[in-house]
């Protein structure tokens, strides 16, 4: 009989009583990030938690984390380039730092230019994690990964069942208990009602939804993770840099229509935990779809503000009408011009995930990094901000 | 009687988290129960065991009453079976039957209700008159000074619940949105009498719960919210809405409001808590002109945007919400509470349509004074 690990007893906010077959459940947690001492937690049998005892977080009192009580085998298919690349990188590491077993399958060639920039450049972090660390083609995946079982799967690979399916397919056939897939809030028809809420009505036809869809019928297991913007280091995609490129060179930012569209703008870490919870709690999380983002909106002005803030330097914000720039619009600003807004209320319901993003306090970390990497003092081209500036007659500094 | 203080049910009709009162005694006619299911599983629906209310009636004062969401809450109040009293200067009518009430519905509420008249700013009356009766529970629904409140507590040194309606307005203005009951208030905000009168209730130590509202809606409505877009819509004019038409904002439903309220009655999970409560989604305006427009069965309406800071409207208001983006999340009373807003958008503002404006019936007459001049200036933002 495992000994007691830790003298602190923690409740949660877990799934009501209503929701899932599986009641609350007391259990130990561990030290929170050491990686071996999973094997020797305790879960005690289900204890019904009335509702009545169930207190808030912030109170003193109890918070329950609903931890593995078992190491998992996951694998991750993850993409070689794009937004979404980092959210493999930080998922691996913190199953790793759980105690689960990782392995990562890169899409592609090892050997790719695409290798060349984060996160892919710090996957030695994941080998020295405990993780395995592959290259290879979705098409061929069975050989790229024979020998290892899974008991779930991340596809993080594409947008569409030309990319996905092989991976599916493959989970289906090699008994893959939990298939897990990083989707997009994209895919939420737009509304003039936000948020986009887990069961909105979505494109039809949008290449996400069509997988969301195969992979509702082939595994009993599985959930979807419908994610926005990140922020967070080993980024392959530009987010917050677009501003700090701008703000460092006293340069005016250049903000499409009025500035007041809301967007979720999430640090990657958050989508990792999301992710983790899913996998320690898969009961509950099956058949289910999941906004995977921070629980606050900012607005396209309020970002240009809060990194302003976070560099500590003044910011010039400047509207344009996207039209008056023809086919540069899309190149002109990495946002959608629309409201983009999107809850995570199905992981907070189901999963009792909690959001940690604070925007105002990550900008910070961000930008020490961005100077840190000499990437203020980059000599830098703005042709499109010049062209709109240029339209809007504002002087721009030499 | 169930033995066991947590579990101790109410002995009446025990309200189920979803549906409001059976409909041949309720005066909320024509709404509908049903709740949209936003995933695959059914969330947010903890059954009724939550309500923890004590099993007899109370004695319930209600500051105000007569108005708008005190009408719908003194209903259900009556309905429980508590002793409910109104403190009212008596200007508007005690009870009005409610548009499409059944007359023995109402006559049943108008024999039971009470009424104490008087002024609340009469610090001395209210605290002698209060005494005098003594109350388990007090409804503050017209509260808006710290000092108005502090009578009645010492009225009633044993008060079991002050249940207060503040207001989401006390939120500082962010960047980071939605507003949650964690975040900062602003104690120079019009609503600062609310913020003060949060924070007696809570250095008193007595048992309170704080509701914020944002924008309230529904049949009654004394303030120019649906009813400022209704005016319009049967005119046949177009909407002006100030700047991009972007800005979101969130209305709530009066009844469900009101049903918040009794929720929190007798609640251990309310205790000395604050909840936002309103409408499950928020609205862009631009998108709540076209609802106003589904809600009454009118077309869809042409929206003008226009440049505020090229008008002067003197006194007047060119339009009825903050020219901002204002919303609250309320989702800390869905997981705590299990409320969970019954009325969509245009469903609700159909019910206030249906009960209310559509009916002839509105509290301000139509002045498009601020609509001509904004409409007369050639120049308009496209």
């Amino acid at each position: 009989m495992a000994a007691l690990l830790s003298s602190s007893l923690v409740f949660s906010n877990l799934s009501r009583p209503s929701l899932s077959p599986s009641l609350p459940y007391l259990s130990l947690s561990t030290a929170s990030s050491s990686s071996s001492s999973l094997s020797s937690s305790i879960s005690l049998s289900p204890l019904y938690l009335s509702s009545s005892s169930r207190k808030k977080p912030s109170l003193s009192s109890f918070t329950v984390k609903a931890i593995a009580s078992e190491k998992k085998k996951v694998a991750i298919v993850n993409t070689n380039s794009g937004g979404h690349a980092v959210i493999g990188f930080y998922f691996a590491k913190q199953l790793l730092s759980s105690g689960h077993d990782v392995t990562i399958l890169t899409v592609g060639d090892e050997s790719s230019d695409k290798m060349k920039k984060t996160p892919f450049t710090r996957f030695s972090e994941i080998v020295d994690g405990g993780g395995k660390t592959v290259w290879g083609d979705v098409g061929a995946i069975g050989t790229v990964l024979e020998g290892l079982t899974f008991d779930v799967v991340l596809d993080n690979n594409g947008k569409d069942l030309d990319a996905v399916r092989p991976v599916a397919d493959w989970a289906k056939s090699a008994g893959v208990g939990q298939f897990l897939f990083i989707s997009s809030a994209g895919i939420y028809k737009q509304t003039e009602e936000p948020p986009h809420v887990e069961g909105d009505a979505v494109k039809a036809d949008a290449g996400h939804v069509l997988v969301e869809k195969y992979l509702s019928e082939a595994f009993e297991n599985w959930a979807s993770f419908r994610p926005q913007y990140m922020i967070g280091s080993g980024n392959n995609k530009d987010c917050e840099e677009w501003f700090f490129d701008r703000i460092v060179r006293g340069r005016p930012v250049p903000i499409p229509g009025s500035g007041m569209q809301l967007t979720n703008i999430s640090h990657v870490r958050d989508l990792s935990s999301m992710l983790t919870k899913a996998v320690e709690n898969p009961t509950a999380a099956s058949g289910n779809i999941f906004n995977c983002v921070s629980d606050r909106a900012v607005t396209l002005d309020g970002m240009a503000k809060l990194c302003a803030k976070a560099a500590g330097l003044p910011v010039e914000i400047v509207h344009y009408d996207p039209k008056s720039i023809g086919s540069d619009a899309k190149k002109a600003f990495p946002f959608r011009n629309m409201h983009f807004y999107a809850e995570p209320r199905a992981a907070k319901d189901i999963l009792g995930w909690e959001s940690s993003t604070n925007l105002p306090e990550d900008l910070k970390e961000r930008f020490e990094e961005y100077v840190k990497i000499g990437r203020d003092k980059k000599t830098m081209k703005f042709d499109i901000d010049d062209k709109i500036l240029e339209s809007l007659k504002v002087p721009v500094p030499v | 009687m169930a033995g066991g203080v947590a579990t101790v049910q109410h002995n009446l009709k025990m309200q189920p988290s979803v549906s409001l009162l059976p409909s041949s005694q309720s005066s909320f006619c024509g709404s509908k129960f049903t709740t949209s299911i936003q995933y695959k599983r059914k969330v947010c629906q903890p059954k009724g065991a939550l309500n923890v209310t004590a099993s007899s009636a109370k004695k319930i004062l209600v500051m105000g009453g007569t108005r708008f969401i005190g009408i719908f809450l003194s209903r259900l109040l009556v309905e429980e079976g508590h002793q409910v009293t109104l403190f009212t200067r008596g200007k508007a009518p005690i009870t009005q039957p409610l548009p499409g009430e059944a007359d023995e519905a109402y006559n049943a509420f108008k024999s039971k209700i009470l009424h104490l008249k008087g002024d609340r700013k009469d610090f001395d009356f209210v605290k002698t008159s209060l005494a005098a009766e003594g109350f388990d529970v007090v409804y503050d629904i017209n509260g808006r000074e710290a000092v108005e409140v502090e009578p009645i507590l010492d009225a009633l040194p044993n008060l079991e619940q002050y249940i207060y309606c503040s207001s989401a307005g006390v939120y500082l203005k962010s960047d980071l949105l939605p507003h949650c009951e964690t975040d900062a208030v602003d104690p120079k905000s019009r609503h600062k009498g609310k913020l003060e009168t949060e924070a007696l209730l809570e250095s008193k130590g007595v048992n309170y719960t704080s509701i914020r509202p944002v924008y309230i809606y529904g049949p009654l409505n004394y303030n120019p919210v649906e009813e400022w877009f209704f005016h319009r819509l049967k005119a046949g004019r177009p909407i002006p809405i100030p700047n991009s038409g972007l800005q979101v904002t969130q209305l709530g439903h009066v009844k469900d409001l009101a049903t918040a309220f009794i929720k929190v009655l007798g609640n251990p999970k309310a205790s000395k808590q604050v909840f936002n409560i309103s409408g499950d989604r928020y609205v862009t305006f631009d998108g709540l002109a076209r609802a106003c427009a589904k809600a009454g069965g009118f077309p869809e309406p042409e929206i003008v945007h226009y440049n505020p800071k090229e008008f002067d409207f003197g006194k007047k208001k060119a339009f009825p919400f903050r020219d901002q983006h204002f919303f609250a999340s309320v989702e800390k009373a869905k997981a705590e509470l299990g409320v969970v807003p019954e009325y969509g958008l245009v469903e609700g503002l159909k019910d206030s349509y249906d009960l209310d404006f559509g009916r002839g019936t509105f509290r301000k007459a139509a002045d498009f004074e601020t609509d001509d001049i904004i409409l007369g200036k050639s120049l308009v933002l496209s």
